[in-house]
């Protein structure tokens, strides 16, 4: 049940043809983690939070620095050297105090991937390197989570949906490939356009309307601001979600 | 054989004199690819490693659609329209 405030608060969302008041208290009841505190995770949970997802999990284990603040939006000059998952929690408390905002900090490993996820609705995947998106696309396909992946470098931008069992999962896609983990080059506005299609594309899925962002991998190119799409197939023989059957 | 386009990347537009689109010959991704790095030998180290192989992080695209696993040796025909998409892991 919606309150007064909420149902003044989230108005113009309400609005929205399919939304009403139904699909905000799906958002209100529904559990959100986001995987990374960073530059991803900055647009995607501050989006999230002001839609009013009631409650919102962050897991990072570093610290904010300087060279950080071109992107992570979050993160301001004041936070340099405090725990990024503290200066994310703050700013998202502030900015919409009807959010329950939880805040880890470690980093995600094989060991404790799957007890993060566990108990949550929906997946983000706010990560900076390709081994820990594994993991959790692994982990996410395992509870039969939803998975909202999301990846940038320069201004180029990828994001995909995988519903588990049902469409192309990140292993289908990438088959393990991985990218050396080194400094990459990127301009905030990269990881806010594909951060928001995360947010988006959670949105939708939580409420029950529109078309999902599956077995079609965006590709963002930002600097001639083009779209297009690579269609995929979820592979029967994929390692992480070929014995979950399905539709390929 | 017929004229099949490659979409090149923004940033690898710098090694075809920023041409958005070349069009090449071959009935194979591979000897598409290998048209393109004869016109443009700039192209040759963004795609292929030194021992020639398509680098890992790389996924060609036929018509939209990855051409996965067959990638090089997948047949194409003219009029197709090949992507280079690029694997990314930053966040």
């Amino acid at each position: 049940m919606l309150t007064t405030n909420e149902l003044e608060r989230y108005d113009r969302q309400i609005m929205i043809k399919g939304f009403g008041e139904e699909g905000q208290e799906k958002l209100k009841r529904a559990r959100v983690i986001i995987a990374g505190g960073g530059g991803l995770s900055s647009p995607s949970s501050i989006y999230l939070a002001a839609a009013g997802v009631g409650m919102i999990r962050i897991v990072d284990n570093d610290k904010v620095e300087l060279s950080n603040l071109n992107r992570q939006v979050l993160h301001w000059d004041k936070d340099i050297g405090r725990r990024k998952v503290d200066s994310a929690a703050e700013k998202l408390k502030k900015l919409n105090e009807g959010v329950e905002i939880e805040a880890i900090d470690e980093m995600i490993t094989e060991a404790n991937v799957s007890q993060l996820v566990a108990g949550f609705d929906l997946v983000v995947d706010a990560m900076d390197n390709l081994p820990t998106r594994y993991l959790l696309n692994k982990a996410a396909l395992e509870k039969d989570i939803p998975f909202f992946h999301g990846a940038v470098y320069g201004f180029e931008g990828r994001a995909m949906t995988i519903i588990p069992g049902k469409t192309a999962c990140l292993e289908c896609v990438y088959h393990g490939t991985t990218t050396p983990e080194e400094k990459f080059p990127v301009i905030g506005v990269t990881p806010a356009i594909i951060g928001c299609i995360q947010a988006a594309e959670v949105i939708k899925y939580i409420v029950g309307i529109g078309e999902l962002l599956t077995n079609r991998l965006l590709i963002c190119d930002g600097l001639n601001l083009k779209f297009t799409e690579l269609k995929v197939k979820k592979d029967p023989n994929c390692k992480h979600c070929g014995h979950l059957g399905g539709k390929e | 054989m017929g004229i099949i386009k490659i979409n090149i990347p923004a940033y690898m537009q710098s090694f075809t004199n920023n041409m958005e689109v070349v069009e090449v010959n071959g009935s194979t991704v591979g000897e598409c690819l290998n048209h393109l790095v004869k016109q443009f030998p700039g192209m040759k180290k963004q795609l292929f490693s030194k021992n020639g192989n398509l680098f890992e992080n790389i996924i060609i695209s036929v018509n939209g659609e990855s051409a996965y696993p067959e990638q090089l040796a997948k047949p194409v025909k003219e009029g197709d329209e090949l992507n280079i998409v690029l694997i990314v892991g930053g966040g």
